[in-house]
């Protein structure tokens, strides 16, 4: 281990040539501070995940359309009560409703918006369970609705989708019609869910009466004990009642917690794609570290040859220009971190105002300290080759050289 | 009798220069005893650099065998070779050869760090040694704050900071004025007097002359 003389000796060249060392260190920072950032973002994301689907989602299993046809947007795909009834009577399944989903005009005064409008069944709330989503103001949907909706969180503030908040029992013109606002959700955190519009299901067919409507999605409380096989039981039904072969099927039947962990792959695999390219900033930073550590011994090399000559042996050597890079590593890694905490707080605080405040940072001590020895490590590896050169260069021909 | 603290035998260092091969040192043969004050002299290019840092354990032979000691430093690993350095020897260089971006004091206690001497004993040993030669005002001084004089007597400092059997001095008076020097000259006197054992490498007949043994070398033949 280097002493602590060593060390000072080290630092003391350090600050001699404080401009490289400067750029040296600000070459590792730039790749420390974005892994920092992308990470502490990533590992939001999988917190909001877990939070909004914790304990209420394991016994869930939807079923959507498969393909290009964005959900309620395109009259393509429909799911009729047949599907519905095939699903219900699928051996596992407790219970199963439809969801319509659907673009909605929803005006104020001479202001036209397009929001998502969900319609469910309010005794089978089964997609509000999913979105673990509570009441905020007001009260939910109760069994003959009509005329009354509950809106997003974000209808409450002023100037967020219109100039005018909503109140309770306030009109909002949605579809041409004036309904009732009966109550308000919970922020979500994303501009879409915090925007979205909420009725009854039987309600639909007064707001769209010239249309065959039919469910966009259909959730079903399933055994969670044998959801694979309940999975495979509800595609089987769907299958004979759609009249599609197996391998053709315009839908697809997924546990919602094999949803959710479809989206996490995409996660990682997105997370993953960032970090690398922040990896190959760390690359060419080692690559810098070392060509600073090559020209600091060079340098120096008088000076190894004093040093030997007055008994420092080869391993100290190695060890005075190993502390030396690594040191650069970690004053990197330290402004790197401090840099990725002051990014992602102002970051996160701009999200949050424009809506998206479920994309916050996430800290974790093992971030920190991760990212630090990460960085110390590459220090120090850039510093290995450096470090033998200068530990074997020969006293006699260092003294001599000028 | 005296005992005898260096010896060489039919000592040969070669060098390759380009294509061409430089007998730098050639079949040298040479005892020096415990406690004696040796001036090497020859002019430039004779070769008595190289003879010191072969005496010095800067540098390998290519022929011949060198006992320090009488221990035989040719097959003595590198790091076995700096403790040796460290320890029995010390040295005082034409270019004072400091390290810049350490004090005066620090300069002194590196030699001493290198043998896990602890810290409390070398500053003692370094503030001592600055203090006899003069230097206790500078201690805290970086060498470019520094005359020549005085850093020539910082580097003697260090030099003896191990308390080495041998002082090898290579043109010590080389950068210096003829005061400082003289000085410089009387230190290393003195030291004699106390018992360790000079050499000193030269080209200057005045200053060889207040040795008490002179060796000539001349194309690299002693």
């Amino acid at each position: 281990m280097i002493s602590k003389e060593m060390m000072v000796y080290s630092l003391r060249n350090i600050w001699n040539r404080k401009l490289r060392s400067f750029l040296t260190v600000l070459s590792i920072f730039m790749g420390i501070a974005t892994i920092f950032i992308f990470i502490s973002f990533g590992l939001g994301l999988y917190e909001y995940i877990e939070k909004t689907t914790a304990g209420t989602s394991a016994d869930k299993i939807i079923v959507q359309p498969k393909g290009a046809g964005l959900i309620g947007l395109s009259d393509d795909f429909v799911l009729t009560e047949d599907d519905l009834r095939a699903v219900e009577k699928s051996s596992g399944v407790y219970e199963a409703t439809g969801v319509y989903i659907k673009a909605v005009e929803v005006k104020q005064k001479t202001k036209t918006k397009y929001a998502f409008l969900t319609a469910y069944d309010p005794k089978k709330p089964l997609i509000m369970q999913i979105s673990n989503v509570g009441v905020d103001e007001g009260r939910g949907l109760k069994s003959g609705d009509k005329g009354k909706v509950v809106l997003g969180y974000n209808y409450k503030i002023k100037d967020k989708i219109f100039s005018e908040p909503y109140e309770l029992n306030d009109k909002i013109e949605v579809q041409g019609q004036d309904l009732r606002v009966v109550g308000f959700f919970e922020k979500v955190g994303s501009p879409q869910d915090d925007s979205n519009i909420y009725i009854t299901n039987d309600f639909i067919d007064d707001l769209y009466p010239d249309k065959n409507n039919s469910y966009s999605w259909i959730i079903a409380k399933v055994d969670s004990e044998k959801i694979k096989g309940v999975v495979l039981d509800v595609e089987n039904n769907l299958r004979k009642t759609r009249d599609v072969k197996k391998g053709k099927e315009d839908f697809f039947v997924q546990s919602f917690e094999d949803l959710i962990k479809s989206y996490s792959i995409v996660l990682n695999i997105i997370i993953g794609f960032v970090v690398l390219i922040a990896l190959i900033s760390v690359i060419v930073s080692v690559i810098n570290t070392s060509n600073t550590m090559v020209t600091s011994v060079l340098e120096r090399v008088k000076e190894i040859g004093i040093i030997k000559s007055i008994g420092a042996r080869n391993s100290d050597i190695f060890d005075i220009f190993l502390f030396e890079s690594g040191f650069l590593g970690f004053v990197g890694g330290v402004l790197g971190v401090l840099l990725g905490v002051l990014f992602t707080t102002i970051g996160g605080y701009v999200l949050e105002n424009l809506g998206w405040g479920f994309l916050q940072p996430s800290y974790s001590p093992y971030l920190f300290i991760g990212c630090i020895l990460f960085a110390v490590l590459t220090g120090a590896i850039s510093g290995v080759l450096p470090a033998i050169n200068a530990s074997k260069i020969k006293p006699v021909d260092a003294l001599r050289y000028e | 009798m005296e005992k005898e603290i260096i010896k060489l035998k039919n000592v040969c260092r070669n060098y390759k220069l380009g294509n061409s091969i430089v007998r730098a040192v050639r079949n040298a043969d040479l005892k020096i005893n415990s406690g004696d004050f040796v001036a090497v002299v020859g002019p430039s290019g004779s070769g008595k650099s190289t003879l010191m840092n072969l005496i010095g354990a800067l540098d390998l032979a290519t022929n011949g065998e060198i006992f320090l000691d009488n221990k035989n430093i040719e097959h003595l690993t590198e790091s076995n070779l700096a403790q040796i350095r460290g320890k029995k020897i010390g040295f005082i260089f034409q270019s004072f050869n400091l390290i810049p971006t350490l004090t005066a004091l620090e300069n002194v206690t590196l030699p001493m760090f290198f043998q896990n001497v602890s810290k409390k004993e070398r500053e003692d040993r370094a503030k001592e040694l600055l203090f006899e030669l003069g230097l206790k005002e500078r201690e805290n001084h970086l060498p470019s704050e520094l005359s020549g004089g005085e850093r020539q007597r910082v580097a003697i400092a260090r030099a003896l900071a191990n308390d080495p059997d041998v002082v090898l001095a290579d043109e010590p008076t080389g950068n210096l004025d003829s005061k400082s020097g003289e000085k410089v000259l009387d230190i290393l006197k003195d030291l004699n007097k106390k018992g360790k054992t000079i050499i000193i490498v030269t080209h200057d007949m005045h200053m060889a002359k207040k040795a008490r043994r002179i060796v000539k070398i001349k194309d690299g033949k002693i």
